[in-house]
């Protein structure tokens, strides 16, 4: 782990924990680093060391802070996230423990939340090093198993019961489709990018397609390995809380099925065989897997990522973020456009 | 050497070099990526010209194919304008315009007239995508 080069915001990082623990003593951050992981936030992670009632405490945290130009702006809010990880705390479902949220730019110069380091490690699935790590769990078989059954917790719990409601709860019908197109669109709006005829076409396609709901559920958004940590071979916690919903848990299930969460490997997410996928995930969750439904939720993903793209480059040409993978991000547009050209049968 | 064969070499030299030298995950993972962007941005500017007149072509063909099929048969208003409207700009905004305008006169049209006019542009939409992918990929 590199550190932060930034000892001032460490010895803030120090203070706000100093206060927020006033029975402690003797405290001290190590290992404070931060990763390059998410588009959203920056994220730290460090481990903090004090003293309480003659007791040494060493603590694993983690640390996200906003910007103010997060890539989904205000489609996503650490506010939000501290609610959903407070409300999934006392489900089945593993996640981290959340403790603040601070929305006082005096503390840290930005909204911030710190929560749990929890054991486990988030291999990249895009390099070969991460492609190699998920072919070895699959051949394991664990993960894989671990992986479905973690989705089929979450597709599961009793959402009402845990408080999510304040999420939006979609009429049945086309509404929730409906309303992901909407949000999307307004992300597009919000880049100001150059107009794109496929998107427009896309957009119009959706629009004019939008399928029924069958069942209302929890829904991540973006479950696939690089957002799940693992430790011994299972998944210890769900990780990046920005997208969920309340809607058709065929959304979840698309993005499995993606093609484009698994690279030269008919394994979903680089993990799962696709026939033990179904098996499980059917028989835990007593809902049978869509085909139809997932097939558009890929084209509703592709209008997804076009809108993250845009957003995303457009951040970094406006000069509201120096990270230069968002710059970078201008040439996916493109490709995910191709790929809803093929999938609309062009 | 041009302007595309000097990005490509700054890309090569920062992804070679520079890249494995910096320590942080973080400031390397920006090294590695500025060589990249560098990489992607010399490709698209070394076909600038040609696919610009690739897409030009393109959009004559395509306003020569829809003055046929308009005038065999008149189209809603909206559509006709559209059309005109790309005739005026060719630009990708009148073409999205015009797509925008035959969903909307969908019912109008047919299904028939409406998948082969949507087809004819979208043949010039996967060509235009084909083209960029040469180097966005």
């Amino acid at each position: 782990m590199s550190a932060t080069n930034d000892p001032k915001l460490e010895a803030r990082i120090l203070d706000y924990l100093k206060s927020r623990i006033p029975g402690g003593r003797d405290f001290s951050l190590a290992n404070v680093s931060r990763i390059a992981v998410g588009w959203s936030h920056e994220t730290w992670l460090f481990d903090l060391h004090y003293r309480e009632d003659g007791r040494e405490i060493n603590t694993g945290m983690c640390l996200r802070r906003d910007p103010g130009n997060a890539l989904l702006r205000h489609l996503s809010s650490l506010d939000e996230q501290y609610r959903v990880l407070k409300c999934l705390q006392d489900t089945a479902l593993p996640t981290p423990k959340v403790y603040w949220f601070e929305d006082d730019l005096a503390i840290l110069d930005m909204p911030f939340l710190v929560m749990e380091k929890v054991p486990g490690s988030c291999p990249s699935p895009w390099g070969r090093e991460g492609r190699a790590y998920y072919q070895a769990a699959a051949e394991r078989g664990t993960l894989p198993k671990s992986f479905t059954s973690t989705l089929a917790t979450l597709h599961t719990l009793d959402w009402r019961a845990a408080g999510l409601e304040f999420l939006g709860v979609p009429a049945t019908g086309p509404e929730f489709a409906l309303r992901e197109i909407a949000k999307w669109k307004e992300l597009i709006a919000l880049s100001d990018a150059a107009p794109e005829p496929i998107l427009t076409d896309l957009i119009a396609w959706l629009e004019a397609n939008a399928p029924s709901s069958q069942h209302v559920t929890l829904v991540h958004g973006a479950y696939r390995t690089g957002n799940l940590l693992i430790d011994d071979d299972r998944i210890s916690a769900v990780l990046d809380w920005e997208l969920q919903v309340l809607g058709d848990p065929m959304y979840d299930v698309a993005y499995v099925l993606s093609d484009l969460n698994r690279e030269g490997t008919p394994l979903l997410s680089n993990l799962v065989d696709r026939d033990a996928f179904f098996r499980d995930y059917e028989r835990e969750t007593g809902f049978t897997i869509d085909i139809e439904r997932c097939r558009y939720y890929n084209a509703l993903y592709a209008m997804r990522s076009v809108a993250f793209w845009m957003s995303a480059s457009g951040l970094y040409a406006s000069g509201r973020s120096d990270d230069i993978r968002l710059a970078r991000t201008a040439w996916s547009v493109p490709v995910v456009l191709e790929r809803a050209a093929t999938e609309l049968g062009y | 050497m041009n302007a595309d064969q000097l990005l490509e070499r700054i890309a090569t030299t920062l992804k070679r070099d520079i890249g494995p030298a910096v320590e942080g995950e973080y400031p390397k993972t920006q090294a590695f990526m500025a060589a990249v962007v560098l990489q992607k941005l010399g490709r698209e500017l070394g076909l600038a010209a040609v696919h610009q007149a690739a897409d030009e072509a393109d959009t004559q063909a395509l306003l020569d194919d829809l003055r046929v099929a308009l005038e065999q048969s008149p189209a809603p208003a909206a559509v006709t304008a559209a059309v005109a409207g790309l005739a005026a700009a060719r630009d990708d905004a009148a073409l999205c315009a015009l797509i925008s305008a035959l969903y909307a006169a969908r019912a109008e049209l047919g299904e028939q007239r409406f998948d082969a006019l949507l087809g004819r542009v979208r043949k010039n939409l996967r060509a235009s995508i084909d083209r960029r992918m040469v180097y966005a990929a």
